[in-house]
């Protein structure tokens, strides 16, 4: 990723996944190369999942005013970010919703979690298995807490082909998700519709991250690292099912009979 | 439909070109250019607004310019004016389709660049009363054409045609874009094969909120559907999901009139040719139940009756 | 090894680029070579789709441009073959996503890998199809016997012999019956038209939409004819002299073989 960008409402350093005295450096340097090419400019210091110490947020005020440009806010997703920005009086961004540019550090994180997957697609670890149950049923289901994301992207259209929504969060989507489409989401992914194209839930680890869908025919599903996909022609019927992923594949369960599984979370391969 | 007398319009002609015709239906059959043009000078804007529609897909070879083509006839044989611009600049073809291709003296890059004027560059079609094609260059490039240049371009065509028909190229690149941007209303075609279906789902999302598009499935083999060697089409629409205009089945009639330059519209008595009339019909905003070829019956055409014959 | 880089294109779409890329491969992978098949469609990609490779996607042409991920990550094998690999494009992405320098990159990086590095041309003649006509050093241009097509075909070659690579013509979805009565140009036609060296005649058939729907090249079916015509355009690639199949109309391939012996 660019150290330094220009964005629609000023600049944005990204020192997401970078040793931050080496990044210091390089954006010294940049900035001293060309002095007062950026003079009244605000910028937005992005820290991906890292958590910068006080002194380092100093430390790069003072290096922008040195170039002119006012440090206004600080974006990422670690915990205690947020109250650091509010200690220094800084505004404070979330990986915002999708495409946006935090959105695209993200989807520079995933590549790794993708490396993992395809290096168990090649060791033939991707297949759906649907969860054998026995056919008496316990009497009630059990609601799990989902963990309190930063926010949930509420999308109320068909996703066609070719378009994409990544969030650092949960995904809803109201209508379709046709072939080609992509979803990637950090927190879970619930389609209220045909799921059809690619779904990766759970995208920067959160092996207990589900896919909910009414119909479930996905071209890939992923969760965390763990990928399959569905070689066989589906002949049932559709009915809304989950997936989600146990001792180390993702299994798909109708969605009444969630409740049946012997433990509420995963079992981590 | 009367035979216009053979011309290629020298510049700014185009009233000599309606005089000429023999038949004084000529004037009463919608509005004639050259009333419109004198209206626009004389009076200042018109307040006759046209209908701009791009015909695109995606995938290649599907059936946009034939349909554009096909669709452009049966709308003039109903009386609209009608003009049908190629902006496949580079691989031009609605040309051929038409059969006009030793006709073209001036295209859309000397109009939008101002060598030529419109007028001079409309050539009229050789069969059908009220229908003109502006063609697209051959031997230049899609990122010639200045966008907005493009778009006032079909605004002011829209003053004086009922309908502007634009012929998208294929894929989604720069060429598509420009060919959407003049427009306000889609039709995107698509054949009955999972390929295309994936590029024109990609193509609708591109097209975005501005537009609702509407659905012409092409070369249907209703035998191949029933041995389930094709995709129906409900399995294309099931998963584009938007309204259908027509479904047009596929005649080997098709390949040799387009290799001849006359488009099917002109026999309304083939399948194809009635199915491009009622395609028209619908897009003139007529509630039309599919007709039944006569050599498909059975349940498949019913139910594509009832697809059709229920709304648009 | 250093594969032959050969761009598949023909300007107009819908007459066979896909189709012709997946079997050509499939039978070269079937006569041993190491194929890689590259598909240079942003955003419209099909080809895995032709071979029913859509579901084994992990990365994409333009993450392999950005350097998010190895080649040979990305790289796909094919269900049936052992030595045909696909290189996805990219779905979610447009033709930009990639520059002609970085595409000419990884089909050269993908030629140290291979015999054979096929590449899957998008219709017409814009930025898709000059990043895929900048990776091989070779092209093929396929058309159908229809005006049309051979116009936008004529309009391909010329774009490409400017830059001095070799061109071969496959006229595909031939109809002889339709040539017969004359209503469509013949192979003969067709060539006189273009003046490139051919290098298969590719008869029409009912069975191919069926098979690309299902993600089954035709050429495995070894009931079809499509198989022995493809094995011959692979030989004639690697070198051989092989007659043409003769479809009924004998005056006309007999002239071809003519001048084909003569030069």
């Amino acid at each position: 990723m660019t150290l330094l960008r220009g964005r629609l409402d000023g600049l944005e350093v990204t020192l997401s996944g970078r040793d931050l005295e080496q990044a210091f450096g390089e954006l010294e340097a940049r900035l001293a190369s060309q002095p007062s090419f950026y003079n009244g400019a605000s910028a937005v210091a992005g820290f991906g999942t890292t958590l910068p110490a006080a002194a380092d947020i100093a430390r790069l005020r003072g290096l922008l005013l040195q170039a002119g440009i006012t440090l206004r806010a600080l974006s990422g997703s670690s915990e205690g970010l947020s109250a650091l920005a509010q200690a220094e009086n800084l505004q404070f961004e979330v990986g915002a919703a999708h495409l946006s540019d935090s959105a695209r550090s993200l989807v520079a994180d995933f590549a790794g979690a993708r490396g993992d997957i395809a290096a168990r697609r090649k060791r033939g670890e991707a297949s759906v298995r649907r969860a054998k149950l026995e056919p008496q049923a316990r009497a009630h289901s059990e609601l799990r807490l989902v963990e309190a994301l930063p926010n949930t992207l509420y999308h109320s259209a068909t996703l066609r082909g070719g378009q994409a929504l990544h969030h650092n969060g949960n995904i809803v989507v109201v209508g379709d998700v046709n072939p080609g489409a992509e979803l990637i989401a950090t927190g879970e992914i619930l389609v209220f519709g045909r799921l059809a194209g690619t779904a990766h839930a759970g995208a920067q680890g959160d092996e207990a991250a589900r896919i909910y869908a009414l119909e479930l025919t996905a071209t890939q599903l992923r969760i965390a690292t763990f990928i399959a996909a569905e070689e066989r022609e589906r002949t049932a019927a559709p009915q809304p099912e989950a997936a989600l992923a146990r001792r180390g594949q993702i299994v798909i369960v109708p969605l009444h009979r969630l409740g049946e599984l012997d433990d509420s979370g995963t079992t981590p391969a | 439909m009367h035979q216009r007398q053979d011309s290629v319009i020298p510049g700014g002609a185009i009233e000599a070109a309606v005089t000429l015709s023999e038949s004084s239906e000529a004037s009463a059959a919608g509005v004639t250019l050259s009333e419109s043009s004198a209206a626009s000078e004389v009076e200042g804007p018109s307040t006759k607004s046209g209908r701009a529609i791009v015909i695109t897909s995606g995938k290649g070879g599907v059936g946009k310019t034939t349909t554009t083509a096909n669709l452009g006839t049966a709308l003039a044989c109903r009386g609209a004016s009608v003009v049908l611009v190629d902006a496949d600049i580079g691989l031009r073809n609605l040309d051929i389709v038409l059969g006009l291709e030793n006709r073209v003296k001036y295209h859309l890059l000397d109009v939008l660049e101002g060598r030529v004027t419109v007028e001079e560059a409309l050539v009229a079609d050789k069969r059908t009363e009220n229908l003109f094609l502006l063609a697209a260059a051959q031997s230049r490039e899609k990122d010639e054409v200045e966008t907005f240049k493009l778009s006032a371009l079909i605004s002011r065509l829209r003053e004086r045609f009922d309908y502007v028909l634009i012929d998208s190229p294929a894929g989604i690149e720069l060429g598509f874009k420009n060919a959407v941007a003049g427009a306000d209303e889609a039709i995107v075609v698509c054949t009955p094969e999972v390929a295309a279906v994936r590029d024109v789902d990609r193509v609708v999302g591109l097209l975005g909120n501005r537009f609702r598009p509407r659905l012409v499935i092409n070369r249907l083999r209703p035998q191949l559907v029933k041995k389930g060697k094709m995709l129906s089409v409900d399995d294309v629409n099931g998963i584009l999901r938007l309204p259908l205009l027509g479904v047009i089945a596929d005649e080997p009639e098709i390949i040799v009139t387009t290799n001849r330059g006359e488009p099917l519209a002109l026999r309304t008595v083939t399948p194809t040719g009635a199915a491009y009339h009622a395609i028209a019909a619908r897009v003139a905003g007529e509630d039309v139940p599919a007709p039944i070829p006569p050599a498909a019956k059975g349940s498949f055409f019913e139910r594509l009756g009832s697809l059709l014959g229920g709304g648009r | 090894m250093n594969a032959r880089r050969i761009v598949i294109t023909s300007g107009k779409g819908g007459v066979g680029k896909t189709t012709t890329t997946a079997n050509l491969g499939a039978t070269l992978a079937k006569r041993g070579r190491r194929v890689i098949l590259i598909d240079a469609d942003i955003g419209l990609r099909n080809l895995d789709l032709v071979l029913g490779l859509e579901k084994r996607i992990v990365f994409d042409l333009v993450e392999v441009a950005e350097g998010r991920c190895q080649l040979r990550q990305a790289l796909i094998k094919d269900k049936r073959f052992d030595s045909l690999f696909i290189l996805p494009a990219a779905q979610t992405r447009e033709k930009d996503a990639i520059t002609a320098q970085q595409f000419a990159t990884i089909a050269d990086a993908a030629a140290e890998q291979a015999d054979y590095v096929l590449i899957d041309s998008p219709a017409g003649i814009e930025t898709g199809f000059r990043n895929a006509v900048a990776g091989a050093a070779e092209a093929i241009v396929v058309t159908t016997p229809e005006v049309s097509a051979i116009r936008d075909a004529d309009r391909v070659i010329g774009k490409i012999a400017g830059e001095g690579k070799p061109i071969r013509l496959i006229v595909n979805r031939l109809r002889p019956d339709m040539v017969r009565s004359g209503d469509m140009l013949s192979v003969e036609d067709v060539c006189e038209v273009l003046s490139v060296e051919l290098l298969g005649i590719v008869p029409d058939d009912e069975e191919i939409i069926d098979t690309t729907n299902r993600g089954e090249p035709i050429v495995l079916d070894d009931a079809n004819r499509l198989r022995a015509i493809y094995d011959k355009i692979a030989r004639r690639l690697e070198g051989e002299l092989v007659p043409f199949t003769r479809f009924d109309n004998q005056t006309l391939f007999g002239r071809i073989l003519d001048a084909l012996k003569a030069g």
